[in-house]
């Protein structure tokens, strides 16, 4: 085995370096003393002489003793490493500088990338994924929503260019049974839904058309975490039975694994979707997918979907009198993970000018650092050392830092990665952004670029100017002219760089901030503290009576009011500050919009007057609701004071009659009172809302919510028992209030701190090097700066010299850094709220504090060009 | 400095310590005396490119060495062929049998006597 022995003998040569170089030197010292010891006996004069003479010189045979082993590479390339080492180590300022800013900054490129990768990259877990496509409600004013269950049935009768489609909808439900009743999320589903996305059941069967039918048998299909909840393996729990919403299902199917959710939230259980022959295109709130037919493209099927929604709209017309709206395919992962671009892409290219900077800053270090080796280079070639060997040395060097860097980059990305789901929770697929084999070769890939990339310019210089050894040696003899005017030129322009690079990052982080304190200072409407609800949801046969769901709000109120401890309680569909499922299309008697066009919508929770109490929305205008105003009497609602500015500015609201849900044949809904404004659609949201009384719309789902001067565990406790009083097999859903708020700003508040600190990074990685060059520059002018001391220069006018030519480079990177600001603020846009992606009073703030920063960072440097002595510094010439 | 001349020999000089080898283990002085001896004048071994073609052939696995004690009690590094290096001579030996043959033949060819 020839490949075996040669690999073996060359590690053999590597491990053993020592021992072989000692048994060469002993074999051919044998040799020698043998032949001289067999001359002796031939009677040679002088027989060691002539045993010398006829080996040869004995170095030269041991280094083709050497070359013959084939480690040569390796062992120079070992050789440069130890050198580098230890080069290092005795520069542990630079060597930690540099690898705590090359490591940091890829570490967190890493992580960042990786979460691009995973959010917004990586394919669904489907087969042939790039063939799903779910299918929305697009409007003529480009908002899009959720399809109805005439559309589901449309679709799935009549689309040609879909292989499978199925319609789903998210609710929630009591199951009880086992112990306390329990909230779960139930996916009801088609049979198409699962075939479309092609899951597979790990155990049993999926839902399948004849589940679909109204009236066949309750059948689920469990999530394999929940059935072994339930059931304890999932075989088991193949024709067990669990009640949701009062109604006994058999459990046909389990789900594998790795599937607790498909194209939405974590899912629990899946029933069948029954659809019942519709009256109406309505009510919307169900998601569809569908796989593409074979050969059919993307466009195809829109101009399908596009023909169907033609024909199909009108014959609904009643109900939906918008000529605008079509029903669109739209590829599913675009549909799943495109809002999530935008906070993506905000991190990526903050992370993106962070890493430039910080390899402009480590190149900048390594350039300083060539430049004070020239000396040191130009005793070497001096010496005999060529070209090439001199680059070998400083690429190993940079190297050497890469490899360290590298592993401080990984062990942040890691660190990064953990963080990610902490830091933005809800981007889609954030938890599945793990450290992985990709990412560390992510990771020291980048590192070993950068170190590359850093390493260019020192190498250029040090070779240029290595080669001159003269000029080399009487440079650092004589006068310190230092690296000349290549190197200070590269470095100035790597601070122009990093100025540049900083601007935009600062920019970015001062709007971000600007808007997230304006989003915390929004006028919520009410006050948060103290009030807790209680979310309750009525399903199953036993409240399918208006009148029994209507009793049960009434006594479960009533029950809560007794309480002791609670100071307001009521009843509303929606709570602040975002609830935004719970919407209505509406039109004006008065001011109709034109037919054919969308009717406007806003939030439309069902309330009791307490409810209003308890939040301390005061009535503005008119009257509160009354007993008066039940069931049969005429429908009435209580508008917000945005909604009444809006549709009727200037003029009182109250009185004026609106059509609701497009119902044409439905009596007219009258306007009575005006209440002070509460968001629903989320903090940067209107604060439009229209109310009705829950005895006109009794809603099967309604938060118990109560203002209270106990802590949320009391006043739950309450809640809960008068609850249980009135009905033992209702599971609720505790929500606090003030927890609402603060999750609402959670998004931009942890943004904001990220960018934050990328932007802190930026502007600290521009002072350092803003710093080190005009440090090195005073270093280089002593001796000019002595002279104009001599000549009567004043100290204050070279320290003003110094940072006027140091603000120049931090100006001209500001200039530029202006220029990138505006290219980035169309990415900004989308992710502000009550600024301007490009505000002149902001840029021009970021700019003084930017220049305020390098002013700071030159003045060390101009301080101490003014305590330059004169004499000192001539004499040093 | 000649490194054509070297990779002539270079074959050659490995043939003959094979050759020396396989008669038994030997050291580098061995070696070098044996094909001084058997190839009288013909081959004359630099010594100095004795070592790097052995530690060539190790790599190559053909030879492998230990350190033995000589018949003066002085220890010495001693190179044994190996199995691949036996098959290695067998194989050298079978085609410069071939080569010389028609070489030989070639050599024996006369002028026709036709064509002058």
């Amino acid at each position: 085995m020839p490949l075996l022995s040669d690999v073996r003998e060359r590690i053999r040569a590597i491990v053993w370096r020592d021992r072989i170089e000692r048994e060469l030197e002993e074999e051919l010292r044998f040799h020698l003393e043998h032949d001289a010891a067999a001359r002796r006996r031939g009677g040679s004069g002088d027989p060691e002489r002539e045993a010398r003479l006829a080996l040869g010189n004995i170095e030269r045979i041991k280094e083709d003793v050497r070359d013959a082993r084939g480690v040569r590479p390796l062992e120079n390339l070992a050789a440069d490493t130890r050198f580098a080492l230890r080069t290092l180590r005795r520069n542990p300022g630079f060597t930690l500088t540099v690898v705590l800013v090359l490591g940091l900054a890829i570490g967190a490129a890493t992580a960042v990338f990786v979460v691009a990768d995973r959010v917004l990259l990586a394919p669904l877990p489907f087969r042939d994924p790039e063939r799903l496509v779910r299918v929305d409600q697009h409007y003529g004013s480009g908002a899009w929503g959720t399809i109805s269950a005439v559309d589901i049935q449309a679709v799935t009768a009549q689309a040609r260019s879909l292989e499978a489609f199925g319609g789903v909808r998210f609710v929630e439900m009591s199951l009880t049974g086992a112990e306390a009743p329990e909230r779960i999320t139930v996916g009801h589903a088609t049979a198409g839904f699962f075939r479309a996305l092609d899951v597979p059941a790990a155990r049993g069967r999926l839902i399948e058309p004849a589940d679909e039918a109204p009236g066949a048998p309750a059948v689920v299909v469990l999530a394999h975490s929940q059935a072994e909840r339930a059931f304890g393996t999932a075989e088991r729990a193949i024709g067990g039975a669990v009640t949701l919403d009062g109604v006994s299902h058999t459990v046909v199917g389990v789900l594998p694994p790795d599937r607790s959710r498909l194209v939405g939230p974590q899912t629990a259980a899946w029933s069948a979707l029954q659809l019942e022959t519709p009256t109406r295109r309505g009510p919307f709130g169900y998601r569809a997918v569908g796989r593409l037919a074979p050969g059919v493209t993307l466009p195809q099927a829109q101009r399908e979907l596009a023909d169907l929604s033609a024909r199909l709209f009108p014959v609904w017309r009643s109900s939906f009198p918008d000529s605008t709206a079509r029903l669109v395919p739209v590829d599913l992962r675009t549909a799943l993970v495109g809002h999530a671009r935008g906070p993506v892409g905000l991190f990526a290219g903050a992370v993106a000018l962070v890493l430039l900077a910080a390899v402009a800053n480590v190149t900048t270090l390594l350039l300083a650092r060539a430049s004070a080796r020239q000396h040191e280079f130009a005793v070497r070639v001096a010496l005999g050392a060529d070209r090439g060997r001199l680059a070998r040395l400083i690429a190993t060097e940079c190297l050497v830092l890469a490899g360290l860097a590298a592993i401080l980059a990984t062990a942040t990305a890691a660190v990064g990665l953990r963080a990610a789901p902490l830091v933005a929770p809800t981007l889609p697929r954030i938890a599945e952004a793990r450290m992985s084999g990709g990412a560390v070769a992510v990771a020291v890939a980048t590192s070993l670029i950068c170190g590359l990339l850093a390493a260019l310019a020192p190498l250029s210089v040090a070779v240029a100017r290595g080669s001159d050894a003269t000029a080399g040696l009487a440079g650092s003899g004589g006068r310190r002219t230092g690296a000349g005017p290549r190197a200070t030129r590269a470095r100035a322009v790597l601070v122009v760089a990093e100025f540049a690079l900083a601007f935009p990052l600062l920019a970015g982080a001062g709007l971000l901030f600007t808007s997230f304190v304006r989003l915390e200072r929004v006028d919520l409407g009410f006050d948060p503290n103290g009030v807790y609800a209680l979310d309750v949801s009525l399903a199953g046969p036993r409240f399918e009576d208006d009148t029994v769901r209507l009793q049960f709000w009434r006594r479960l109120e009533a029950r809560a009011a007794e309480s002791a401890g609670i100071a307001a309680v009521g009843l509303a569909g929606s709570v602040p500050p975002d609830n935004f499922g719970d919407v209505n299309n509406f039109n004006l008697r008065d001011k109709p919009v034109p037919p054919g066009t969308a009717e406007p919508v806003a939030p439309w929770p069902a309330v009791t007057p307490g409810y209003f109490a308890a939040l301390g929305i005061e009535l503005l205008e008119g009257r509160p609701f009354t007993a008066g105003d039940s069931a049969g009497a005429p429908p009435v609602v209580i508008v917000s004071r945005a909604w009444a500015a809006k549709y009727y500015p200037g003029e009182s609201a109250v009185g004026k009659q609106l059509i609701s849900a497009g119902c044409t044949t439905c009596p007219l809904v009258s306007v009575v009172g005006v209440v002070g404004d509460v968001r629903y659609r989320g903090l940067a949201g209107e604060a439009d809302a229209v109310y009705e009384p829950i005895a006109q719309a009794p809603v099967d789902r309604l938060y118990l919510v109560a203002r209270s001067r106990l802590g949320p565990a009391a006043t739950f406790g309450a809640l809960r028992s008068a609850l249980a009083a009135v009905d033992p097999n209702v599971a609720p859903v505790e929500v606090v209030l003030a927890d609402r708020v603060r999750d609402a700003l959670g998004d931009p508040r942890r943004w904001t701190s990220v960018i934050g600190a990328f932007a802190c990074a930026g502007v600290l990685l521009a002072a350092l090097g803003i710093f080190g060059l005009m440090s090195y520059v005073v270093r280089q002018r002593q001796r000019e700066l002595g002279i104009r001391l001599a000549l009567g220069a004043s100290p204050g006018s070279l320290a003003r010299l110094v940072m006027r030519s140091g603000l120049r480079y931090a100006a001209l990177g500001i200039v530029i850094g202006v220029g990138l600001a505006v290219l980035q603020s169309r990415w900004l846009a989308s992710l502000l709220f009550g600024v301007e992606a490009i505000d002149p009073l902001a840029l021009g703030l970021v700019a003084a504090g930017m220049l305020a920063v390098a002013a700071l960072a030159c003045g060390i440097p101009g301080l101490a060009a003014a305590r330059v002595h004169p004499v000192e510094a001539l004499s040093m010439s | 400095m000649g490194d054509d001349y070297n990779d002539l020999l270079q074959g050659t000089l490995e043939l003959l310590v094979l050759k020396a080898l396989s008669l038994e283990p030997m050291h580098g002085w061995g070696i070098a005396q044996r094909i001084d001896q058997f190839s009288g004048d013909v081959f004359r071994v630099q010594q100095g490119s004795l070592y790097p073609a052995l530690q060539r052939m190790l790599r190559r696995g053909w030879i492998r060495s230990e350190w033995r004690t000589t018949e003066h009690h002085r220890r010495a590094r001693y190179y044994l062929l190996t199995a691949a290096g036996r098959r290695r001579l067998a194989a050298e030996r079978s085609a410069w049998e071939r080569v010389s043959a028609a070489i030989n033949a070639v050599l024996a060819v006369r002028p026709a006597s036709g064509e002058s």
